[in-house]
């Protein structure tokens, strides 16, 4: 199809905490951009597809289509097509190898299991509930408890030599069960690779429920952290596919497959 | 015109207080009932008029939760708020309540609730499949028709019981044609109205004017259907709705079905089809407390076990409403409907290859916007599966 010079397919990902934009090529190379979301969803996200296009060295004009997804994207003005980021997760995965059946995605404010067949179409999915359990809230929470960062909960989960039981799911009361376990003399180490295999546990069963799939990637910001995919795959007898790209990205470029999609 | 029912709850309540007080004003008694199980027929048979008093709405909730623990699931609390909080109207018209023992949470509130209100607590058996049960059963209804008989001072004779047991078959027959006519495609009504009309005709004080009502409601869909007058369109995704929240004032997530593109044609459960087409079968020389007792002790709800005909029901109206989707919800902290749900989805998903949504909320409006994913991607899983259903025709 010849567009006039219009290569580019962008999607957007407003999430709750951050917003990602990826501008596919033509063929299939991709750049991207990434930044906080803040208050304002509509400008963060036009700021962050310009970011995009000065990367690209691309002008607005080029763009021939934009999906937007995530919790923002009714707020997406610019967006031709809204999806939900379950179908672009799909999309996204199925980009990155067609034998990839499952994603497990944790994200800020929550976590999901989706199914996906061989041309990337999303066919089952599960969320979890209303409480903030198992998801990305729930380590930021350890992490500021432990007065750490984020990175160091993948590090140090390494070192830990008998893993704490946790057993509170929640983000409220977890910070005292931390508390007490330091109090109890337990190890940095030993508390956070408690926190990731609890946490596994929990994401785990989330994906037993739905049913488990070879060929499987973890997806969302919470996925660089090793000392919780470590726990997973033990959790799930399972090795997870590596995704190959900054795991946040993958709801965005699912977003902009589906751009290309519907031009053709 | 019977149909668009935009009041409130709130409203429909007010209004039907006032013409209950009428009523009462002109001698009629009033009885509650709480739940699917309670035999109506009892109350017809009195000669008093029958009172859904079930909680399905937010606010009496805050005020239950000065005395019940928050974990409780939303129907517990709301229906012990509106006893307690002083804002149902309805509620202290009833001069007596029917209850049963169906889940831990209803049966520990009614302690609390006799406070407020002379109760009969029916204790129901829950293997009703046993031939012990429906004994049990028939002598628990005999107490509450003495428990009638006591507290509106009337004497109940099995005249009384048999032409209630008319009365009581004509409207569930016609409930039962009511929703029947959205097996329509393209349908006449869309699945919110139709609920919350359902809802509010619920509610009579003159049982032949509220057969009028819904005769009136029948011939007005039958016209649209004649007409070609259609509320949706033929390909819009069929929903069918089974668990809870299917009601006026605790709808949220069915509105949230139909603004995303589905159309709820059929609902199975409480507020659904299965409560009105099971009928009254009264055999020449039967006792007609015996077939009232059979009647009640058939109804499907998640509190019994196994509970198999719930599951047989769910087939047959997934073809018969030629259903494309299938969601469940059940009430947060609601053991028996979240722990079914896991056999609704190997029925759905896996035995009949349908889409399938459980949903988890309460009646708060605070999880809106994650429900909303869930049931737009929902919508994206069924628009998929039927473009290669398309394909392969
Ligand atoms: S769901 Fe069960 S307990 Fe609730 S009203 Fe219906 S029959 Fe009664
Ligand atoms: S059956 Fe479930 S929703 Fe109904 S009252 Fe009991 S716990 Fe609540």
């Amino acid at each position: 199809m010849n567009s006039g010079g219009k290569k580019y397919f962008a999607g957007i990902d407003a999430g709750s905490r951050t917003t990602k934009v990826v501008l596919l090529n033509g063929d299939s190379s991709f750049v991207s951009a990434i930044r906080p979301t803040g208050l304002n969803v509509g400008e963060t996200a036009e700021k962050v597809l310009a970011e995009a296009l000065v990367a690209a060295s691309a002008q607005t004009h080029d763009i021939q289509r934009i999906v937007g997804t995530g919790y923002g994207r009714v707020s997406l003005s610019c967006a031709d097509t809204t999806v939900t980021e379950l179908s672009c997760h799909a999309l996204g995965a199925n980009c990155i190898s067609p034998d990839i059946r499952m994603v497990i995605d944790i994200g800020g404010q929550d976590s999901k299991v989706i199914h996906l067949d061989q041309d990337g179409n999303m066919v089952d999915f599960i969320m979890n509930d209303k409480c903030a359990a198992g998801t990305g809230k729930f380590l930021e929470m350890v992490a500021r408890t432990l007065e750490m960062d984020m990175d160091n909960l993948s590090d140090i989960h390494f070192k830990g030599e008998r893993p704490c039981q946790i057993n509170s799911m929640c983000v409220v009361f977890v910070e005292s069960e931390i508390i007490s376990l330091i109090a109890r003399g337990e190890s940095a180490a030993d508390i956070v690779s408690g926190v990731n295999h609890a946490f596994a546990n929990r994401i785990g069963n989330m994906a037993k429920r739905l049913g488990l799939k070879q060929q499987c990637v973890l997806t969302g910001g919470v996925a660089k952290n090793r000392g919780l995919k470590d726990a997973l795959t033990m959790y799930l007898r399972t090795s997870l596919t590596p995704l190959g790209i900054d795991p946040q990205l993958n709801g965005a470029l699912g977003a902009a497959v589906l751009a290309q999609r519907l031009s053709h | 015109m019977v149909l668009a029912v935009t009041e409130t709850i709130q409203d429909v309540h007010n209004d039907f207080a006032l013409s209950l007080e009428m009523a009462k004003e002109g001698g009629q008694k009033v009885v509650g009932c709480l739940c699917s199980y309670s035999p109506t027929e009892l109350i017809l048979a009195a000669g008093a008029i029958p009172v859904g008093l079930c909680g399905s709405t937010q606010e009496p909730i805050t005020k239950a939760e000065e005395i019940l623990s928050p974990d409780q699931c939303p129907k517990v609390k709301a229906t012990y708020g509106r006893a307690v909080a002083g804002t149902c109207p309805i509620f202290p018209l009833a001069d007596c309540v029917i209850a049963e023992t169906t889940c831990d949470g209803r049966k520990k509130m009614y302690e609390l609730l006799e406070r407020e209100v002379p109760m009969s607590i029916m204790d129901l058996p829950q293997k009703p499949e046993t031939p012990a049960a429906l004994n049990h059963w028939i002598e628990e209804v005999r107490q509450t028709k003495s428990f009638l008989e006591q507290q509106l001072g009337v004497t109940i004779t099995d005249d009384d019981l048999r032409s209630a047991i008319v009365m009581g078959n004509k409207r569930r027959k016609l409930i039962t044609d009511l929703y029947y006519c959205r097996i329509h495609n393209p349908g006449p009504i869309n699945g919110l109205e139709f609920i919350n009309t359902m809802s509010k005709l619920q509610y009579y004080t003159d049982f032949d004017q509220h057969i009028a009502t819904l005769e009136k409601f029948y011939s007005e869909l039958q016209q649209l259907i004649e007409e070609k007058h259609y509320a949706h369109s033929a390909d819009q995704p069929r929903i069918l709705w089974t668990g809870l929240g299917n009601s006026l004032g605790c709808s949220k997530v069915l509105e949230l079905v139909e603004e995303c593109g589905g159309v709820v044609v059929c609902q199975e459960g409480c507020g659904g089809l299965t409560r009105s087409e099971d009928q009254i079968v009264l055999g020449e020389n039967e006792d007609p407390i015996v077939a009232i007792a059979k009647r009640y002790l058939r109804v499907t709800c998640a509190c019994m076990t196994p509970n198999s005909q719930r599951f047989d029901d769910l087939e047959r109206l997934c073809r018969e409403f030629k259903i494309d989707g299938v969601i469940d919800l059940a009430w947060q902290f609601c053991q028996p409907f979240e722990i079914e749900s896991y056999r609704v989805k190997e029925l759905v998903k896996d035995k009949l290859g349908l889409p399938f949504l459980h949903v988890v909320t309460d009646y708060s409006q605070s999880d809106t916007e994650q429900l909303r994913i869930r049931v737009e991607g929902f919508m994206e899983r069924i628009a998929t599966r039927k473009k290669y259903a398309d394909r392969r025709l």
